[in-house]
This record gives structure tokens, sequence and C-alpha cells, in this order.
């Protein structure tokens, strides 16, 4: 090794400690990335509603996240994987919802801000929702109450409950304040509960 | 972060929610495995550093190298087609056509005189 290193020019060098670097990020890279991937894509569905498109959206957040943030440290990369996806999903959200602006004319937007606070109380003695229902059927209404959410209290719904980020986290990865994010959080509770509670 | 936070401080149908989504994503279809798998790979090609370009100064030398040496071959060509040309142009002055005839209206005249100078000699 020595000897090879006697041959070698000194860029030559520099390409060869640089190629040893990025082929150990990569490692690390492609194993975060493997981790992070099927979430990442179950999140983007609920977003996009179909499985094509939250691919596209994956790719485009990893490419994104490789391209800008490969450098930043390794603890730090899953709130910026995450960030970078959310950002590409408020994107996909404002593309649709301007491309379903004519069609939407007439179709009555329900506003969550009109929610009840003793409803959105908790009362942690009632097992809830999808303890009485089967696996799948379990699954399914689950995921349609998901995907009935707003983008945004189901973002702070699968952030803060499924990926385990803290209120923090969670506001820096969703760019907004932590205030906004358990308003947003506690609407995605409320709203997911009378859903799973109507789909019995 | 792991995905697996089941706590015992929040409702249990929470906890029984993000566990179907930790089922969810467990059993992907082989096609989807297979485009992840490609996005994942896409994504880290573009992190790859390209080699520097040493050959790029060979190359342009030899480059160099090849457009001199065929300036130089060229030229002498050049010259040896453009040269021939040049001479009748040279011998070509307008009156070229009164001096023959006077040449050969005085052609005894020339021959007398070499005869002379060849008794002369002899």
């Amino acid at each position: 090794m020595a000897e090879i290193a006697g041959t070698m020019t000194g860029s030559q060098l520099e390409f060869a400690r640089r190629v040893d670097a990025t082929s150990t990020n990569q490692r690390a890279l492609d194993q975060f990335l493997r981790g992070v991937e099927r979430r990442a894509l179950r999140m983007a569905e609920l977003a996009c509603g179909s499985r094509d498109d939250a691919l596209d959206v994956v790719q485009d957040a990893m490419c994104a996240f490789v391209k800008n943030y490969a450098a930043k440290p390794e603890p730090d990369w899953a709130p910026l994987f995450h960030r970078v996806l959310d950002s590409r999903l408020n994107d996909f959200h404002r593309r649709r919802t301007v491309r379903n602006r004519w069609l939407a004319v007439f179709e009555r937007k329900e506003d969550d801000d009109t929610l009840d606070p003793i409803e959105q109380a908790q009362d942690l003695q009632d097992p809830g929702p999808l303890l009485r229902l089967a696996g799948s059927e379990a699954g399914k209404a689950l995921d349609a109450a998901l995907k009935a959410l707003p983008l945004r209290q189901r973002q702070a719904f699968l952030l803060r409950m499924w990926e385990g980020f803290d209120v923090a986290t969670t506001a820096r990865v969703m760019q907004c304040s932590e205030g906004s994010v358990k308003t947003h959080l506690s609407r995605a509770l409320a709203a997911l509960r009378r859903a799973l509670e109507d789909h019995q | 972060m792991n995905g697996n936070h089941h706590s015992n401080d929040r409702p249990a149908w929470i906890n029984r929610s993000t566990q179907l989504l930790d089922d969810s994503v467990r059993d992907l279809d082989a096609v989807t495995l297979s485009r992840l798998n490609r996005a994942r790979q896409a994504a880290l090609t573009q992190q790859r550093p390209h080699a520097p370009r040493v050959w790029l100064l060979p190359a342009g030398l030899a480059s160099a190298c090849a457009m001199l040496l065929a300036v130089v071959v060229w030229q002498p060509h050049h010259r040896s087609e453009t040269q021939p040309s040049a001479a009748p142009v040279a011998v070509d002055d307008g009156d070229s056509e009164e001096t023959s005839t006077e040449f050969y209206q005085n052609l005894e005249f020339y021959a007398w005189l070499d005869a002379q100078n060849k008794g002369g000699d002899g």
C-alpha cells in the first residue's frame, strides 16, 4: 500500500482519500436510507394518495437529502431527511390543490377550527377505537382516517407518534412553532379518534 | 425515532395505530421494494466523487503537438504547390509576346554571333 501510495501523485492521493471517505459515508447513508425509506413511502402514500406519486416524492427527497445534507453529522440525518420529505409533500399538496381548484369549487371544505375542545379531551380509561377491530379491518380504518386528515395534522401525528420525534424536533421538521405542532397534533388525535369510532 | 414508541402514558388506540403502521410497511411487494432500491441508488450515485481530470493535460499537449506537426508537414507542400504557379507570373510581364517576336526576328543574328564566338575560341 505504501508502495502504491509512493507512486501516486498528489492529486491522485487526494482523490483516493476522497473516495475512501465517500465510500464510508455512502455505506452510512445507504444504511440510513434503508432504515427510513419504507416509513417515508408510507407517509408519502398517505399524502399523495397513490404509490407511484409517493415513490417519486421519496426518490426526490432522497436525492435532495443526499445532495444537501450528506455531510451533516449522522444524528441530524433523520430530522433533516424528514424536513426534506415534509417540504416535498407540501409542494406536492400545493400543486395538487392548484390543479384541483377548478374541480373543487363547489366542494364544501370541512373547517377543522370548529372542533369542540371538550371532544378533544382523551379518556385514558377507554380502550378506544381500533382495539375492537380485527387486524386488516383496523388497518383499513386507520388508513382511511389518516388520509382524511389535513396534511399538517397528519404530518404532526406521524412525526410525533410514529417517528417518535419530540415537539421541538417535529417543529423543526415541519418548519413551524412548537405551539403549532401541539395544535396540529391535538386536532389530529381528536379527528382520528372520531373517525375511527364512526367506522365501527 | 425507531418507530416503536409504544408508550404506556398514551392511549392504547394510539399505540395500536402505530403498531398497524409498522405492520403496513413490513410486507411491501417486490416491485415497490425494487423501486425503493433504485431510488436509493440514484440518490447515492450523485454523491460519488468524480476522478480528477489529470488526463486533460497530456491530451491537450498531444493535440497541440499533432496540430503543430500537421502545420509543419502541410506548409512545404503548400509552398511547392504555389511556386510553379508563381514562375509564369514572373515572366508574364505584359510585353512577353513582343519580346519573343523580337527574339525570333534576330535568331539568325544570334546564330551568326554564336558561330563567331566558336570560331574565335577555335
